[in-house]
This record gives C-alpha cells, sequence and structure tokens, in this order.
C-alpha cells in the first residue's frame, strides 16, 4: 500500500466532493516485433527498452499492414515509441522514403526533436531530424528541404510555409510515407476544422507527386477518437489502438469546492488561496508538486505565494518554478531538466505543461479551476502519478463549469463524455482553403478538395477574378497569396485588437471577434482580461482597437445588446417532446448594442450608465433552439419566464460546451419571450464562427441530455435563489431559478 | 454530381445558365505562334545591333520574368520572359508570352530552347527571385528533370558589392541611370503588372501589358550593356576610381577568393591615404599583414597610416594594439595611445582603459630592467 501525501479534508471547511483512489494497474508488455531491424533492437536496448508495451506493439503491428492509425494514450505511456518505431524501421529499410511530425506547438515539436535524437543516435544512417518553424534560420531551412528525413512542424506552418512552397519541398513530398500527428484531439472545432482543410491540400499535394502517406495520429482519451479521425482525414482504412499497456500506480484524485461565503450570490472562497493552502505544506515537505492555473497572470501570483510560504528558505526562488509561454526556451529547458533531476521542487505552470513535454512523473498535482475539458484535466492530474502513491487534487472556481464538474464527478468519472466535432465543409472555411489549394495546384474540372465538392465555388471565383479556367483546368489568378489571409487559430481577420496603453510601449493583451466586442468592449467598459480590470478609454470600430489601460474599481459594467434571432432554414421538422419542441439550422443574429450599466460589486446596486455607439452586428451561423409550449409558458408569469428563458440560455450554453470540448465563448446564447420565427419563447444556442463547425448538429441531437445536465446544474447549486454559478447573473429576479428548473425539466426525467 | 444536374440544380435556385461570350484573345504584339512537343507556344524574335563592347562578357543569355506576384510560392506564374543573347550579327532578343496557364509546358520549353546554347545566363535580383520561380514552374508543368541552367550570374549582387556605397537604391532603373547614363520612366508602376495581366485573361490585350512587355524586353538589353560595365570595374579598368570604390572592389575580390587581384585593390585604396575608405582598406590590408605573420610590415603599414590618417581613431589602436600584443613593446603602445588621445580629444575615453594598463606594463617594465641598487 502505497503512502499518499497528506490531504486531510478536515483541515479544510469546503466541501470534498469526490476522494477516490484509482487502483494501479499492471503492465502488459508484448515482444519486440519479429521483423523489427536488429539496428533498432540494439538502440532501443542501449536505452533501456527490451521489450514494448502492448499498445506499441498493436500501433507498430498495425502500420505495418498499412493501415492509418488512431493510438489512445494517456500521458507518460510511451505514445512516441508508437510512431517512432514504424517510422525508423521504414528509413532503416529504405532511407530515401520522409516523414512528417506535425504537432500543436512549437514547444512540442522541439521537445520530441530531443527524444527521437536521442533514440537514433544508436542508429547506423545519419538519419537527419529536424524541426521546421518560425524559430528555422535561413541557412537551415534549406538543408532540411533537401535533406531531412523527418520534419517536425506544426499545422501553421504547413499550411502557410510548406504547401504553398510544395514545389521546394519536392523531396519531401514525393517520398512522403508518413505524416504523424500528435495531440490528435487537439484538432477540433474551428482549429479542427481548418486542419482538415490543410490535410487535404497536404494530401492533393502529395498526390501530385506520386505520394500516398499513412496517418499515425495519438490522441487524449475523447469519446469519439475514431470519428474525429476519420473526418480529419477522410480516410476509412484507421485501426483504432486503445488497451493501454502502460502501468500506472495507485493514485488519489481529490474534488475539493471552497466553502462558499456567499449563498445568495453564490460566491466561493478563492480557489487560488484555497489552493495555496493545500499545496503549501507538500511543497514544505519536499513533495514534487505541480499546480496548474488558468492564466499567465495566476502564475505569477500563485508563485509568489508559494515562495512566500517556503521564505524562511533562501533557496525558495530556486525550488518553487514558474512555467508558461514567454518564458524563453533555454529558461524552459532548465526547468524541465531541475523537475527530472528533482531540484526543483515545485513548479506552477499554465497549460504550456498540459501536453507531452518530459518532465519526469512528479508526485503531486493540484489544478485551480477547471481545465475546461476532462481530456486536459486527465492530461494535468496525469503529471502526477507513473509511480503509486501520487494524489491530484482539482480545486473549484464559482464558474458554472467548474461548479458542475465538481458536483459530479460521476459525470466526470463516466466513460469519456467529451467529443472533438469538426466541420471541414463550413463554406467560409472551404472557401478559404480552397484559393490556398487552387494556388498551390490548378484544379482539373471535376476535382474536389478532400470530399468537399468545390465545382460551384470555383465557378464563382472566377466570376470573382480569383481562378480562370484554361484548358480543362483552373488556375488561381490574383496577385494575392491566399494562405496569408487564413489563421487557422483565430476566427476572423478583422478581430478588434485589445491595447493595454499603460506602458511606454502600448501592448497588445488579446483580441475579440467583431460579433461580441461591442458589448464588452464599448467605451466606459470595465474589461476583465486574466482576471484583471481595464478601463476601455477608446473603441476604434474602423481600425478595431480598443485602448484599454488597467484599473481598480469596485463595479463592473453590463452591457444590454437587444439581439434577435431569424431562422434562415430550418434542418430538421420542428420535434415536439413535452412542454418542450427543438429544432437546428441556419440563423441570422442581430445584436444591437446600445447602453451599458455600471453594476457594484457584491452589493449589485446600479450606479450609473451610458450610451454606446456602435453599429449594428450581424452573424450568419447555424444554431439550435428549443421553443416552449403554449401549455407550459402560460404557467409562469411573464417576467420569471423571461428570467428562466435566459437562465436555461445560461445553463444550456455552459453545459454544451462541456460536451462539445469547446470553450464557453465559442458558444452564444441567447433567450427570446417571444421569436419572430417561433412566434413562441425560444431559447437558442449558436456558434459564434460565422456557419459553424459542427456543434450545433450535435446539440440538436444531444438535446435531452443537455437538458438533463442543464437541469443537475441548477438543481444541485447551494444557491437560494440563482446565482452566477448556474444560471447566470439573474438574482434580482424573483422565481428565476425556480422557473429556470420548470423549464429544463418540462421534457427530462425529473431531478 | 454530373454536370446537367448541377445546372438544373442551379437554374431551379433562381441562376439561369450565364452563358459566358467566348474571350476572342488578340495576340500582344509581334509574337508569333512556335509549335513545340508540348504545344503551341508565343514568341517574338527581333535582332538589334550591339554596339562592341569593352569587355566583352561572351556568349551569355540575360534572362527576365514578369510573374503574376512577388511572393512567390505555386501560385506565382511567369507569363513572360525576355532573353537576350548576343550572337554574330548583333543582340537576339526573344521573348516568350503565356496566353493562359494551361500552356505553360509550351512557354517553358520554348524559353529553355532560347537559354540553351548560351554558356552562362545573367539576370538581375535572379538568385533569389527569377530563377527559383522558374524552377517552381517547371516542376507545377510537369516538365521532365530539372530547368537545365547554365552557370549563373546575379547581376544584382555584383552591383550591391561594387556600387552600393554610391547608390541610394540598387534597383534596376537607378543602377541604369546612374552606371549607363540612361534613364526611361515606367510606364506602369510593377505592383500593378500582374494585374494587366489578369485583365488580359478575363478580358483582351490591354495597352498596359503591351507596354510592360516591351519594358521586359528593355530591361534584357540593359542586362548586356551592365554586364560589361559590372565587368569593366571588376578588372579595375575603371578610370576615376576613388578610394571607395577600390575598398569595394577588394573587399568583393577576396570574398571570392580572388586573393591577388583583392590585395591589389585594398592597396590601390590605402594609396589614396586620406579619409575613411583609405584606412578601412589599410587595415584590413594590416590585419592579413599581422595574419600571415608578417608583424613588422603590418606595423609599417600602420605607422605610415597613422601619419596620413591621423583622425582616424581605429588605426591608433590597431596601432596600440600591435605593438602592445605582437611587439611586446608596451612603451612605444603607450605613446601611441597617449599621440591618439592629444590629437582626438573627444574620443579620448576610448583608450582609457588601454591607457591605464599600458602605464602598468610600463612601470613594470621599467622597474623589470632597474639595474640593483
Amino acid at each position: 500500500m502505497p503512502t499518499f501525501p497528506d490531504f486531510v479534508s478536515a483541515n479544510f471547511q469546503g466541501d470534498v466532493t469526490l476522494d477516490h483512489v484509482i487502483p494501479a494497474s499492471v503492465a502488459r508488455f508484448a515482444p519486440l516485433p519479429d521483423d523489427l531491424r536488429p539496428e533498432l533492437s540494439r538502440a532501443l536496448a542501449a536505452r533501456g527498452v527490451e521489450r514494448l508495451y502492448a499498445h506499441q506493439a498493436d500501433a507498430y503491428n498495425a502500420v505495418r499492414r498499412g493501415r492509418h492509425l488512431v493510438v489512445v494514450t494517456p500521458t507518460a505511456s510511451g505514445k512516441t515509441l508508437c510512431y517512432n518505431l514504424p517510422v525508423l524501421q521504414r528509413l532503416l529499410e529504405q532511407p530515401d522514403r520522409r516523414a512528417i511530425y506535425m504537432f500543436p506547438t512549437k514547444a512540442l515539436a522541439q521537445d520530441q526533436l530531443a527524444e527521437l535524437s536521442a533514440l537514433k543516435h544508436g542508429l547506423p544512417i545519419d538519419l537527419r531530424v529536424d524541426t521546421y518553424d518560425g524559430d528555422t534560420s535561413p541557412g537551415r531551412r534549406t538543408a532540411i528541404r533537401e535533406g531531412g528525413h523527418i520534419v517536425m512542424t506544426n499545422p501553421d506552418m504547413l499550411h502557410a510555409g510548406l504547401l504553398p512552397h510544395h514545389t521546394r519541398w519536392r523531396r519531401l513530398f514525393s517520398s512522403l510515407d508518413f505524416v504523424v500527428i500528435d495531440e490528435l484531439h487537439m484538432y477540433r472545432g474551428l482549429f479542427g476544422s481548418q486542419v482538415a482543410n490543410v490535410i487535404r491540400r497536404l494530401k492533393r499535394i502529395c498526390a501530385f507527386y506520386g505520394s500516398s502517406p499513412t496517418f499515425i495520429c495519438t490522441s487524449a482519451t475523447i469519446a469519439n477518437p475514431l470519428q474525429l479521425a476519420q473526418r480529419l482525414l477522410e480516410e476509412e482504412n484507421i485501426e483504432l489502438v486503445e488497451r493501454n499497456g502502460a502501468p500506472r500506480g495507485e493514485r488519489r484524485l481529490i474534488f475539493y469546492n471552497p466553502p462558499l461565503l456567499n449563498r445568495e450570490m453564490g460566491v466561493r472562497r478563492s480557489s487560488m488561496l484555497e489552493a495555496r493552502r493545500i499545496a503549501a505544506p507538500w511543497i514544505r515537505a519536499g513533495v514534487q508538486t505541480i499546480v496548474f492555473c488558468r492564466s499567465r497572470l495566476q502564475v505569477e501570483v500563485m508563485l509568489s505565494y508559494l515562495r512566500q510560504d517556503l521564505a524562511p528558505r533562501l533557496d525558495a526562488g530556486q525550488r518553487v518554478r514558474g512555467y508558461r509561454s514567454g518564458y524563453l526556451p533555454l529558461h524552459r529547458r532548465e526547468i524541465e531538466a531541475g523537475l527530472r533531476s528533482g531540484e526543483i521542487t515545485s513548479v506552477v505552470s499554465t497549460n504550456a505543461l498540459e501536453l507531452g513535454i518530459d518532465i519526469g512523473s512528479l508526485q503531486t498535482a493540484i489544478l485551480v479551476g477547471y481545465p475546461g475539458t476532462i481530456a486536459s484535466t486527465w492530461q494535468q492530474l496525469g503529471r502526477a502519478g507513473r509511480r503509486s502513491g501520487s494524489v491530484g487534487v482539482f480545486v473549484a472556481s464559482s464558474s458554472p463549469l467548474d461548479q458542475f464538474i465538481v458536483r459530479h464527478p460521476e459525470y466526470f468519472l463516466s466513460s469519456d463524455p467529451e467529443e472533438g466535432l469538426i466541420d471541414p465543409d463550413n463554406l467560409l472555411l472551404l472557401a478559404g482553403h480552397l484559393q490556398a489549394g487552387l494556388f498551390e495546384l490548378p484544379f482539373e474540372d471535376q476535382e474536389r478538395l478532400g470530399r468537399a465538392d468545390v465545382h460551384e465555388l470555383l465557378a464563382l471565383f472566377e466570376e470573382d477574378g480569383s481562378a480562370s479556367r484554361s484548358g480543362g483546368r483552373w488556375f488561381w489568378s490574383r496577385q494575392a497569396f491566399p494562405a496569408d489571409e487564413i489563421h487557422l487559430r483565430r476566427i476572423a481577420a478583422d478581430n478588434v485588437v485589445i491595447i493595454d496603453t499603460s506602458q511606454p510601449r502600448p501592448k497588445v493583451i488579446g483580441e475579440m471577434d467583431q460579433f461580441t466586442a461591442p458589448v464588452l468592449l464599448h467605451e466606459e467598459a470595465v474589461y476583465l482580461h486574466e482576471g484583471a480590470q481595464y478601463h476601455v478609454e477608446r473603441l476604434d470600430w474602423e481600425e478595431k482597437k480598443a485602448y484599454v489601460h488597467p484599473v481598480e474599481v469596485d463595479y463592473y459594467t453590463d452591457a444590454l445588446a437587444a439581439v434577435t434571432v431569424q431562422v434562415l432554414d430550418t434542418f430538421s421538422i420542428p420535434e415536439r417532446g413535452d412542454g418542450l419542441s427543438r429544432n437546428h439550422g441556419e440563423l441570422k443574429i442581430t445584436a444591437l448594442a446600445s447602453i451599458f450599466k455600471k453594476i457594484r460589486f457584491h452589493t449589485h446596486e446600479n450606479i450609473g450608465s451610458g450610451p454606446i455607439h456602435l453599429p449594428e452586428q450581424t452573424l450568419h451561423t447555424t444554431g439550435y433552439w428549443i421553443t416552449v409550449d403554449e401549455d407550459l409558458w402560460r404557467t409562469l408569469g411573464r417576467e420569471t419566464l423571461e428570467a428562466g428563458l435566459q437562465g436555461m440560455a445560461h445553463t444550456l450554453r455552459h453545459v454544451a460546451s462541456l460536451r462539445l470540448m469547446c470553450d464557453p465563448r465559442d458558444l452564444g446564447a441567447v433567450a427570446e419571450v417571444r421569436s419572430v420565427t417561433t412566434k413562441l419563447p425560444t431559447v437558442t444556442v449558436y456558434e459564434m464562427y460565422p456557419g459553424g463547425v459542427g456543434y450545433s448538429a450535435r446539440m440538436y441531437e444531444l438535446h435531452r441530455e443537455l437538458l438533463e445536465q442543464g437541469a443537475a446544474l441548477v438543481h444541485d447549486c447551494p444557491c437560494l435563489a440563482g446565482c452566477p454559478s448556474c444560471i447566470g447573473p439573474l438574482h434580482l429576479v424573483e422565481g428565476a431559478k425556480k422557473a429556470c428548473l420548470k423549464l429544463l425539466c418540462a421534457s427530462a426525467l425529473p431531478v | 454530381m454530373s454536370q446537367a444536374t448541377l445546372r438544373e440544380r442551379l437554374t431551379r435556385l433562381g441562376a439561369p445558365p450565364r452563358i459566358q461570350p467566348k474571350v476572342e484573345r488578340s495576340l500582344p504584339r509581334g509574337f508569333e505562334v512556335v509549335v513545340t512537343p508540348y504545344g503551341d507556344a508565343l514568341l517574338r524574335q527581333d535582332v538589334i545591333p550591339l554596339p562592341a563592347l569593352e569587355p566583352n562578357p561572351g556568349s551569355v543569355a540575360y534572362i527576365d520574368t514578369e510573374t503574376t506576384g512577388l511572393s512567390g510560392g505555386a501560385g506565382t506564374y511567369v507569363f513572360a520572359a525576355a532573353v537576350a543573347r548576343p550572337i554574330e550579327c548583333g543582340l537576339r532578343v526573344a521573348q516568350v508570352f503565356l496566353p493562359q496557364p494551361g500552356m505553360e509546358a509550351a512557354f517553358l520549353y520554348a524559353l529553355q530552347a532560347e537559354i540553351e546554347p548560351a554558356q552562362a545566363v545573367a539576370t538581375f535580383n535572379g538568385s533569389s527571385f527569377d530563377l527559383p520561380v522558374l524552377r517552381t514552374r517547371w516542376v507545377m508543368a510537369r516538365m521532365p528533370g530539372e530547368l537545365a541552367c547554365p552557370p549563373h550570374v546575379d547581376l544584382l549582387t555584383l552591383v550591391r558589392a561594387l556600387y552600393r556605397h554610391r547608390l541610394e537604391s540598387c534597383n534596376l532603373r537607378s543602377v541604369e541611370e546612374r552606371l549607363l547614363g540612361y534613364e526611361r520612366d515606367d510606364p506602369i508602376a510593377s505592383s500593378l503588372v500582374p494585374d494587366a495581366y489578369f485583365d488580359y485573361l478575363r478580358s483582351d490585350m490591354h495597352p498596359l501589358l503591351e507596354a510592360a512587355l516591351e519594358h521586359n524586353r528593355l530591361d534584357v538589353i540593359s542586362l548586356v550593356h551592365l554586364h560589361s560595365r559590372l565587368l569593366a570595374r571588376l578588372r579595375g579598368g575603371d578610370a576615376g576610381m576613388d578610394a571607395a570604390d577600390w575598398l569595394a572592389l577588394g573587399r568583393h575580390r577576396f570574398r571570392r577568393g580572388a586573393r591577388a587581384d583583392g590585395w591589389r585593390a585594398l592597396r590601390n585604396a590605402t594609396a589614396f591615404a586620406k579619409g575613411e575608405s583609405a584606412a578601412t582598406a589599410g587595415l584590413l590590408l594590416s590585419r592579413r599583414l599581422v595574419r600571415r605573420g608578417s608583424i613588422a610590415a603590418a606595423d609599417r603599414l600602420l605607422d605610415w597610416l597613422e601619419s596620413h590618417a591621423t583622425e582616424d581613431m581605429r588605426v591608433s589602436i590597431a596601432r596600440a594594439r600591435l605593438l602592445e600584443w605582437r611587439k611586446r613593446d608596451p612603451l612605444a603602445a603607450l605613446n601611441v595611445v597617449e599621440g591618439a588621445r592629444r590629437r582626438m580629444p573627444d574620443e579620448a575615453e576610448l583608450l582609457d582603459s588601454r591607457l591605464v594598463r599600458l602605464r602598468r606594463k610600463a612601470r613594470k617594465r621599467a622597474s623589470a630592467t632597474l639595474p640593483l641598487a
């Protein structure tokens, strides 16, 4: 029986909602494959690998059988060997073959480079493995293009650097046998839909040079890894390897909900302070601990707390370190090495350390706030726990997502509810990537982009002058470089940029989509960014720039936007349930922000207001909506109905984002007492990306579950009459919580 | 989905067939169709008189391309290329034009036929632009093998090496004006040239595109004369070269490994004895002498230089350093430093730490050589 570092719940005033020991699992091994080249076996032996874990062997065999592959593995289970083994074997057999490794971030590519370099060291052939990203010097670029056996890059570089210049990469593309896609689950939502189109373009280029690579993907645990891979790669012959053969130690998992300070408002004690109280004794006792925070600012604050707690020790600064983007690469490498060697006791990190960077295995992990997805949570918890006796603690904040998860550990522990969804055929995305594809290679008359029929779009491009036809083919005919116009990770090019003017050199601190900006970034707004308050001095709508400076005030601003939803097209027949009906389709959302209020914290008194002078915003997108039948709404008064609907909108948006693995900000929700289209009280949850990336159709399918989970969120909230953690900021309307619950439960089973 | 059903669907949706009028595109002036194994190409050929060039660059094909964009990449096409090549009876100026993107293979074949007879090719910025773009086009048109290209000289590289100190800009227009002595205006801003071509693809020949093609021909003719001019400079046969010119030439020669020529050019620059360039050249020479171990020669050169370039701190520092570290003579070095501080009081502090160190060394030396009492 391992001994866990102490966690005595009696020392804390909040609720421990889960205290669960996950039993150890033993390793399942498989011998090295018979056909493995002896030099590769020797290189493995030199690194202490005499046999494989079962999943590594499965992966190797599947690839050798010519199948595409998805390997689902938890953190620290030796997933890199799943792709390195078949790739190295092929390169030993045919040294003129090539592979691309695609990682979602530059840092991951760097880390894998180090790992693979160590392995290839023992091999008799001179393998050239390089990272190719924005930091690669021009001198090295040429050498990599000519001689790189394995090119490690990221989707953005593939999209804007390699594909448009594919003739320079002829050597690589014409001999490309493998494309490794690490962290497949990251490619979901908008980013995934974009990357799916990049892969369509990649496959076109490969076909041009006569290669047809095998795709090897690795993913964290999600509900639908195979389906996501099929959609992303548009391949059918994919094998799923998910029986994990790596051993795990016994570990203890604790969910902790800080005590309520204000029951009416649902305000809880700060998750930061509670996490500090949990972490400090461990760190003092020399237990290696990682603390994950939700923002860079939080990292710095937590870091200073923990150093204070260790204070009499002179080396506190050395033993407790921060880790986040913005630190220099060398500095990061030093921290990683310090963690592996044990010199560093504790690290406070953003999710930068969540992905596969090797820091060895620590003993305790503390998550301050819910990382947003179950997959991320497991990855962060997985930082502690390869050996027995590790402890993972999740400390919830007051946000609805955190409160849902902390109060429903069974949802968290149930079998993988999260789905990675993408829609590569979103018209806007497709059109963008079709232009990029057209630039890269002319289109034959009947050619498709992946599975998408693009003939009509090409004809449209011809009318716009972007394409011209010649000899039965379509050619790009504009000066522009179309890949430059697409940012894979950003909603649109014309986002509003948020600029902090308080420093001598103004600094961009973030950006916001055009549709939301009038509500949150209007002049005189108090904008919250990474937990700090900023006052918006000026919003230059023409230039799409918001100038802000940090302030500390005791109020926040709340803008009222009149939002109307117009249904342009429905994708199903309205389906009537008991009291509620559902549908989904194409929508036009119009929002006009006209006035804002200043509201004092805690007391919520209205302490002023002002007008907003900004043009009306429209968004064409897809959405899912619920209408309330007459029999039901007549039982509620008009005011309570409105409050109930708003609570329902707030709740549904949050529980939907849990299921769909997206940020709540990727969805919008609006409640209307009488919708222009349905003529009934209606709640609409819509996608913030124009045209949608597949969430709406899935929300329609998940209708009943979303209602049930929404009801559970509201029902289990200990607040009296509704609070921001359940139904949103509606606590001033009497009966709101009850009405919301009544609506949510109308067609669901009683909760 | 078949063509017919798509058309039906579109018509049902309220988009009746819009039959595009067939564009009868006229050819640019002077072009004729030539037959290649890959289909028809459009070629314009002229032979113009060529005055005797001194020096004569020999059998070189001068190439300039017109492209649909400056960003490069697989979607940037070459729609026209001019090649000038001296032949027995004058200068052959050929130009290939791409009437539609689908005819690229024939275009490239015709272009290569113009380049092949030459023993070298020359371009203006071809290393980083024209040649990579042409290589890309070669791959994209699925032409066999590689674009066969004889040895290449990039005239822009030479201009930058030899004349940058004299030119505010190294673009071809100002090079023509300053080095060849003639001016011509751009008939069309270069950023508009691609659009003129796209307009042609959509409608018909446009005067602006004609002007751009004419310009492309004139460019390669300029290159012939520019090359000869640059060769004259490279050989050091230019009259009226000043210290900066010789310095640039010397540096370029050394970079290319022509040590004897480089040495000569730097000596000529140093011989001007006055000004920054002469001093720089002298310093480069002295550094090479030191590297060779000719400490005495380097010392003589720096001594001479310091007596002429009296206001150049770099020279004094180099001399002090040589005396201190190579000749191990701190007293002499101290003299140089003290002299320099008097001549250049404004920059005296540059010598402060050196002065302190040299004084200490000089004292030590003095006490070491003092006979014991």
